[in-house]
């Protein structure tokens, strides 16, 4: 009896601290678990062309790049909508330059930005806006995709492609859902001060809720699992129902 | 608000154990090494190379020469320059994808074979392990339960167990595993509930979990703001007294008065000598504690029962089910003449081998004041209980042998006893039936025990005395009451229904000096339950109009007198007498034993309002 009492009043106690974030944290969890994790990231947002190089059209060879830019370093060859393009570092830059006729095309205009966002993206919607973000990005962005062009569908959810302004890759995308899903990781490791690992708020709150929780499984314990003990005096589990019953032992 | 903690309790089945596993997985993550969680101790970048760019081969050449590429990449294994051919290219790394190898100087195609996959393996390691097998696995992958491509296992034999994972088709190195990491990929399974699927965390059964957990927190915290509107998160050790404005029937303030957030308002009252009408002593059965108070405070089962829903929400309550804590005003409707007494104990006699005879004094030394049938409420406090009485006299053994010997704590709670004569006298006489327990599962009661096993000299405290049960008004008052002499009074007991109607009985005799004729039915089980049988004996060889018709239902042989159930002689009586509506009658007893009776006077014609019954087991 002793336990029960102590248990009901921990799991009282602890939860008036701690009661909130087990409300946040489910509503969290929940959000995180029912949306797919595939749609969240956004894969249904872009189309994974299959562009084949087509060999003839390169009519810019290699060793002109490396005769122009004798140091770089990552050498790739790939397409920018369609078209072949070297991609590589120089000098910690990255370039791209065209396959076919050897033009600089980083960085690229927001036109291109435009053209090679619509061309990535998979919806039907309509471009509303692109920006090209230099510098401070936005907590949904990483630094070091700068530059990027942020191009803004007018479609469910809102969906924004960013395309690297130097390499035109697509870097990352997003929608409402995904920025839900930040909003909700972030208060689900409550993580208010920016990533900072040592989080001392997570670790006193996950231990109170452990105390708090287990208090909880010891009511279970004896509400549920236990039958009832009708003392024969007060002291029971349901003092109302069965105080009355002898509460005048005698006369 | 009952739906809802129905609600939460059930829930909390349903998800108890796998909410443990969420907390103490997280707890994991909090507090893990998040270098060793990742795999990576013994991982380093191999060393980059120079490549001499003249040596190259144009890529427009290698792409004629290879099947169809979307991309072509320029890479550096073991030092040795490649194109890196893309063909199939998945959204993300671990989605299939098809690669070539082609040498860049030469342009020959490589495989990555066994020795080339130890090499590139071992070139990410900076362990002390050294490689003992190398194996090429296809998906899927127990330590990479995302992947879709062929991949390449490096084993080292470190103190660690790591393994160096390779993309079959690039060469890439995925990742480093070891038994660090393998430990916390068993708490992201428990985190994720991800018992073997690839669905990650969006699998059925945490979904349908998530739900669940959702319904139990928002129970859990519509629950705690109930619990915080209703003033029941008071401190316990901060602010113990509360002031409540107490207000009169007539809306008028009586002041404010301090009372102990913890205990019931019907204790905490009595300690100003505000003493409301109660006879089950606070249990919630009498309905008699009646206050009115804020509405907004919280209905209980007990007060749900009492009241309409009109007097609910006009805010009538019950005392005893509502702690200092809860109310700010409230209003007293009936305020019973009573004190709290301290009560020292002169005498704890057996008189059958599960009544006790208790004789109190006030220790004031004064005399109180009662009419006969009172009782008094006992504050008992928590202390050490034991099942079998103390200090048993030897002819009651016998009686106790089967009862297991065992100690018990209890609670302090209040009881309330019928005192067993009248008042004006200098001893207040209690009996006191040991309530033993029916089975081991159950504590024996713990008032009846404390009092019962408290030694003479020792004080307790009581409120008191309550006339709850008395001689109906204007039949036992001696002046003036011409009219009323004529009735009979016919007292019914059984079993420990005893003290309420022996003092009526000396009452009646002793100081009313009452000559109408009086009956005493009492029924027991043997001849040593029949409490007092002496003193009633005696008592009708001296008072000519009181007959005693004890009824045995276990007797003896030698036994004289009747036998069975009291009820039974009673009605026998019953039929052979007239002008049923000059007897009263005084019942006291077990509930069967009463309803019994009760049913059948009301059968053979008698008004309800010549029925009193003092039914102890409310
Ligand atoms: S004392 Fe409150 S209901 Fe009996």
């Amino acid at each position: 009896m002793k336990l029960l009492k102590t248990s009901r009043k921990v799991h009282k106690w602890l939860m008036l601290f701690i009661g909130i974030q087990f409300v946040i944290w489910s509503v969290s969890g929940a959000y995180m678990v029912i949306f797919d994790i595939d749609y969240i990231h956004g894969d249904s947002l872009v189309v994974q062309h299959r562009d084949i190089i087509d060999d003839k059209q390169i009519n810019f060879p290699l060793k002109q790049v490396l005769a122009r830019y004798p140091q770089a370093e990552s050498l790739s060859l790939g397409s920018f909508v369609k078209q072949p393009v070297y991609r590589f570092s120089h000098d910690g830059q990255q370039y791209m330059v065209s396959a076919v006729n050897g033009d600089l095309l980083s960085p690229i205009t927001e036109s291109q930005a435009k053209a090679a966002a619509r061309y990535y993206y998979s919806g039907s919607g309509i471009i509303t806006a692109a920006q090209l973000i230099s510098a401070h990005p936005p907590s949904e962005l990483s630094g070091r995709h700068l530059p990027v062009y942020r191009v803004n569908f007018d479609d469910f959810a809102s969906p924004s492609l960013y395309i690297s302004a130097l390499s035109g890759k697509v870097v990352t995308k997003r929608h409402e859902f995904w920025r839900g899903f930040d909003l909700m990781f972030i208060l689900h490791v409550m993580d208010y001060q920016d990533g900072d690992p040592d989080n001392k708020l997570l670790l006193v709150s996950s231990l109170l809720a452990l105390f708090a929780a287990m208090a909880g499984l010891v009511l279970v314990y004896f509400k549920v699992f236990r039958k009832k003990v009708p003392g024969a005096d007060g002291n029971s589990q349901n003092p109302v129902a069965t105080q009355g019953q002898l509460n005048r032992e005698s006369v | 608000m009952q739906y809802l903690k129905a609600l939460h309790k059930w829930t909390s089945v349903v998800v108890g154990i796998q909410l443990l596993l969420w907390l103490i997985s997280g707890f994991y993550f909090v507090i893990m090494d998040h270098q060793d969680a990742r795999g990576s101790v013994y991982r380093v970048r191999p060393p980059v190379q120079q490549i001499d760019h003249q040596r190259l081969l144009e890529p427009g050449l290698i792409l004629s020469r290879q099947q169809a590429s979307v991309g072509l990449q320029q890479i550096t294994l073991l030092g040795i320059p490649y194109y890196l051919l893309t063909h199939e290219q998945g959204l993300y790394r671990h989605f299939t994808n098809s690669y070539s190898l082609v040498n860049a100087y030469n342009g020959e195609l490589t495989r990555i074979n066994e020795a080339m996959a130890s090499s590139l393996a071992r070139s990410s390691y900076n362990g002390p392990g050294t490689v003992v097998s190398a194996l090429r696995l296809a998906p899927p992958v127990a330590d990479l339960p995302k992947e879709q491509n062929s991949v390449w296992q490096v084993n080292f034999d470190d103190d660690i167990n790591t393994s160096v994972y390779l993309d079959a088709g690039s060469g890439h190195v995925i990742g480093h595993s070891n038994d660090d990491k393998r430990f916390a990929d068993f708490f992201f399974m428990l985190h994720f509930m991800d018992y073997g699927s690839v669905k990650g965390f969006n699998n059925i059964q945490i979904i349908f979990f998530a739900v669940v957990t959702l319904f139990l927190s928002l129970t859990g915290f519509i629950w705690t703001i109930n619990l915080i509107a209703n003033g029941r998160y008071a401190l316990p050790f901060v602010g113990g007294n509360k002031a409540i404005e107490l207000i009169d029937k007539n809306d008028l303030s009586i002041g404010v008065r301090r009372i102990s957030s913890r205990q019931t308002l019907l204790d905490g009252l009595i300690e100003h000598d505000i003493a409301l009408p109660s006879s089950c002593g606070g249990g919630g059965t009498c309905g008699r504690c009646k206050i009115v108070t804020d509405p907004i405070v919280a209905v209980g089962a007990a007060d749900k029962h009492y009241f309409t829903d009109h007097e609910l929400a006009l805010g009538y309550r019950l005392a005893c089910q509502h702690k200092g804590a809860e109310v700010k005003r409230l209003k007293l409707l009936d305020v019973v003449n009573a004190r709290k007494h301290q009560l020292i104990l002169v005498g704890s006699e057996f008189i059958s081998p599960s009544i006790k005879e208790l004789r109190f004094k006030p220790a004031d030394g004064s005399k109180l004041d009662y009419r006969a049938g009172a009782y008094m409420r006992f504050f008992i406090p928590a202390a050490k209980g034991c099942s079998v009485p103390l200090r048993l006299p030897e002819a009651f053994q016998p009686h106790w042998h089967h009862i297991e010997q065992l100690e018990y704590q209890h609670l302090a709670c209040s009881r309330s006893y019928s005192l067993a004569n009248y008042g004006g006298r200098q001893e207040l006489v209690f009996t006191i039936k040991y309530q033993s327990a029916p089975n081991n599962r159950v504590l024996p009661g713990a008032g009846s025990s404390y009092l019962c096993n408290l030694e003479p000299g020792k004080t307790i405290e009581a409120a008191g005395p309550f006339e709850d049960f008395y001689a109906l008004p204007g039949a036992s008052v001696t002046a003036g009451a011409e009219q009323q002499q004529k009735k009979t009074r016919v007292m019914i007991g059984a079993g420990a229904g005893m003290a309420p109607l022996k003092a009526l009985i000396y009452e009646q005799l002793e100081k009313l000096n009452n000559k109408e004729a009086l009956y005493f039915y009492f029924g027991a089980g043997t001849e040593q339950d029949l409490i007092y049988y002496r003193e009633f004996t005696e008592l009708q060889q001296q008072y000519p109009q009181f007959h005693y018709l004890p009824t045995l239902s276990r007797a003896s042989d030698s036994w004289p007198g009747a036998r069975g159930y009291v009820q039974q002689g009673l009605k026998d009586k019953l039929t052979n007498m007239d002008c049923l509506e000059n007897v009263e009658f005084y019942l006291c007893g077990p509930t069967n034993m009463m309803s019994e009776t009760i049913a059948m006077l009301r059968a053979c014609g008698v008004e309800a309002e010549n029925i009193a019954f003092d039914d102890f087991s409310r």
